[in-house]
């Protein structure tokens, strides 16, 4: 099932009080900005030291492996950027959103979109993906504080005609 | 039921580790809402215990590490993990090289009446690849 609406958000009691918004209220507004493709407003939604981790984001060089780990104000937003400018149809499904007790927030999403200009290793071919993913947020404090996503990077890359393993 | 849920799935990943697959899936409801994209896999539980088990053949040393688990009130767990082993076998068309495996990984449970119902694992075939020598997504088999 694809909902193209803002999902409910199971589990919530824990409204914050600095935000007045729960933690998964904080996240699905985070995704509410993703589909705006408005990367400063998902920005606003995270702290200034907001960590970040996009997993699948890997490439191996000759002396080490550089990978998407870092802050989300410098290497989440500068991929979020670049992938809505390679891909400027982006969609953001999100199909279920779960929240803790403790505040963590986990989200199953599906991104999609039209390649339109060369995005990492891969050249545009002018086609389209779409690919499930796995999030897990942390929010303290009515912002988010940390978001880890899992996807299949080879899925993506297949469906790009992309099937070389950089 | 939220804390029933992650002992549950503790469980499962325990019996994972332990390479005991009757023990893990008898906790998993037979019409189990199985999605292993990056191995194209759906189903229910046997397509996700054939998957295990062709793993834990190509790896007889996997090992299971739990990083963070998410236990949410809904009945939803989120585990995250690393999987980590040494090939000894051909694993999904992947010739054998002996390679070292280790992948970050990101599964999804869902639990309800103490039986696990979904089972959703996320993780990047690519990574696999690489890790095993493989070039191309279209000749696994050609390294």
């Amino acid at each position: 099932m694809t909902l193209d609406t803002t999902p409910d958000v199971t589990g919530s009691d824990a409204t914050n009080v600095t935000s007045g918004r729960t933690p998964g209220a904080v996240v699905t507004a985070f995704f509410d900005a993703y589909r705006r493709h408005d990367v400063d407003g998902m920005v606003d939604l995270c702290s200034d030291n907001a960590e970040f981790s996009y997993v699948p984001f890997e490439a191996w060089g000759k002396q080490r492996v550089l990978r998407g780990d870092g802050k989300v104000r410098t290497i989440g937003k500068a991929i979020w950027a670049g992938l809505i400018h390679a891909f400027p149809d982006l969609t953001v499904d999100v199909h279920a959103i779960a929240e803790s007790a403790t505040g963590d927030v986990v989200a199953e999403v599906t991104i999609g979109g039209t390649q339109a200009l060369p995005w990492g290793a891969i050249a545009n071919r002018g086609r389209h993906y779409d690919e499930p993913h796995l999030f897990v947020f942390r929010v303290a404090d009515g912002a988010v504080d940390g978001i880890t996503a899992y996807w299949d990077g080879a899925g993506i890359s297949r469906q790009l005609g992309h099937l070389e393993v950089d | 039921m939220a804390a029933g849920a992650g002992a549950v799935v503790a469980a499962f990943l325990s019996a994972v580790a332990d390479h005991d697959l009757d023990r893990a899936f008898a906790l998993v409801a037979d019409d189990a809402d199985v999605r292993l994209p990056a191995a194209g896999v759906n189903g229910g539980a046997a397509a996700a215990r054939g998957f295990l088990h062709a793993t834990l053949t190509a790896f007889p040393d996997l090992t299971v590490r739990t990083r963070r688990t998410v236990v949410a009130r809904d009945g939803t767990v989120v585990v995250e993990l690393t999987m980590e082993g040494t090939q000894a076998g051909d694993y999904l068309g992947v010739v054998n090289q002996e390679k070292h495996l280790d992948v970050d990984e990101g599964w999804l449970f869902r639990v309800r009446d103490g039986r696990i119902t979904a089972i959703h694992g996320y993780w990047c075939q690519n990574q696999v690849y690489r890790r095993l020598a493989v070039r191309r997504l279209d000749q696994p088999a050609i390294v």
